[in-house]
């Protein structure tokens, strides 16, 4: 029977070694683990890479744990060579990836709907970097694709899954540059429900 | 009234919506639809007008402005009943304004994770074809996809050494305009008039005609020879000024870009 900090030892060179995003279970494969109790162990050794601040760090990223650099280090590492930079997305794709992102899953049309202009291309070009990709079709006709987010999304923000994508405003906050334009606090509530339901005047 | 820069910055017919809205700073539930209504035909025509070529939704969207501007004019349908409600023919509008602003910002929150993301490091999975035991997996091949994926890599092969042949041979030829025009110069200082097809020495190649053109065009301009054309696409001559000999071609021009385009 392993101690538990050989198996926390033996799954830092598993980390290393992989590179890549491993997922507890596999992990666990290992040491004859279930996949809660090798979770455990990679969230303990997540604590004590964090509680030294080391310059390496272990994350939790698309459901499986990987070693990553500090990102207060990357002015160093740019210092010390040239780091290939990803291109970034452009602000027609990211509006895109936003709506599949928090909508999915989201058909073409509705997408287009949301944006007011056609986004085939965009999607395809999505579709190309894996950001994005076909997780089912539409009950209505033509049974349209569905679109949803990939690994490869969570990767690209660094996230561990969905919920920690960043909450969407709210009405009220996206109407905070015409507040200048009430009169009074308050107003646009009112406004805003003699709006949604209009009466005969 | 100040356009933006550069029109098709753009992401939609709603993103320019949204911009004049704001820049009006107008209240989103009470639009003055003939105001915006105004500014984005403008807008179109300006898009138009820098060949610009909005794409149809734009087009949609005008039409729908111009039918909501409308709308508003017509009084309010007057009836008897209490219950009957009439709709702001603004507010499909509105809402989709709305919707269009909340993504919008989710996608700047998005490009903040990301780049967040950017400053953080992963690396590579390990070499791992020395530790994997599946020797066997080469001996369950069927002679056919062998055959066929060996014959793809020879062509590549084959098509890879071609174009590496061409292309050592046009790095010999690439020389800039400026070593032309000192070649030119010491071609034509001295002699009366040349025609453009006697600068060359043997049969040139398309970089080589357009290089001596461009290098012509920058003498024309310095003011070093003078080109006579007599008949459309005819035969051009070109005669040296006085100053030619005097000349210096070194100065920082357009022209003095490494190659010739």
């Amino acid at each position: 029977m392993m101690k538990r900090a050989e198996i926390k030892a033996a799954l830092e060179t598993l980390l290393f070694v992989w590179g890549e995003p491993l997922a507890a279970g596999d992990a666990g494969q290992v040491f004859d683990l279930s996949e809660t109790e090798t979770r455990e162990l990679f969230l303990e050794l997540k604590k004590e890479y964090d509680e030294a601040g080391r310059g390496i760090r272990i994350r939790e990223i698309a459901g499986a744990f990987q070693y990553c650099t500090d990102p207060r280090n990357a002015e160093y590492v740019s210092r010390l060579c040239q780091p290939v930079k990803e291109q970034r997305l452009s602000q027609g794709a990211l509006e895109v990836l936003a709506i599949i992102a928090y909508r999915q899953p989201v058909t073409r049309v509705e997408i287009e709907s949301i944006r007011g202009i056609r986004c085939d291309r965009t999607i395809e070009s999505l579709s190309r970097k894996q950001l994005i990709a076909e997780v089912g079709r539409g009950s209505g006709i033509g049974r349209p694709i569905l679109y949803g987010t990939t690994r490869t999304f969570l990767e690209y923000l660094g996230l561990r899954d969905l919920s920690e994508l960043p909450p969407l405003a709210e009405t009220e906050d996206l109407l905070e540059p015409y507040a200048e334009s009430y009169a009074e606090v308050g107003e646009a509530e009112n406004l805003k429900n003699h709006f949604d339901n209009p009466s005969q005047e | 009234m100040a356009y933006k820069v550069k029109l098709d910055i753009f992401e939609g017919p709603l993103d320019l919506l949204v911009y004049l809205i704001e820049r009006a700073e107008m209240n989103i539930y009470d639009i003055q639809v003939a105001v915006i209504t105004d500014q984005y035909l403008e807008y179109l025509d300006e898009m138009c007008y820098q060949d610009l070529a909005p794409a149809a939704d734009f087009m949609v969207m005008a039409a729908t402005l111009i039918d909501i501007k409308s709308r508003m004019l017509l009084p309010r349908r007057a009836t008897d009943d209490p219950e009957a409600l009439t709709e702001d023919p603004r507010s499909e509008l509105v809402d989709k304004i709305l919707e269009y602003k909340k993504y919008k910002q989710a996608a700047e929150l998005l490009e903040q994770q990301a780049e967040t993301a950017g400053l953080v490091f992963t690396k590579a999975q390990e070499e791992l074809a020395d530790f994997e035991q599946e020797q066997e997996y080469l001996l369950r091949l069927k002679i056919d996809p062998l055959m066929m994926a060996f014959k793809a890599f020879l062509d590549r092969q084959r098509r890879r050494a071609e174009v590496q042949r061409r292309y050592s041979k046009m790095e010999d030829y690439r020389m800039t305009v400026r070593s032309r025009i000192h070649q030119l110069k010491n071609m034509l200082t001295g002699r009366r008039r040349v025609r453009f097809i006697e600068l060359f020495v043997s049969r040139p190649d398309r970089y080589q005609v357009v290089l001596t053109f461009l290098s012509v065009l920058e003498m024309i301009r310095r003011k070093g020879i003078k080109v006579r054309q007599d008949v459309n696409f005819g035969e051009m001559t070109l005669t040296p000024t006085k100053a030619l000999a005097g000349m210096q071609f070194d100065a920082e021009s357009e022209f003095f870009n490494d190659e010739a385009g």
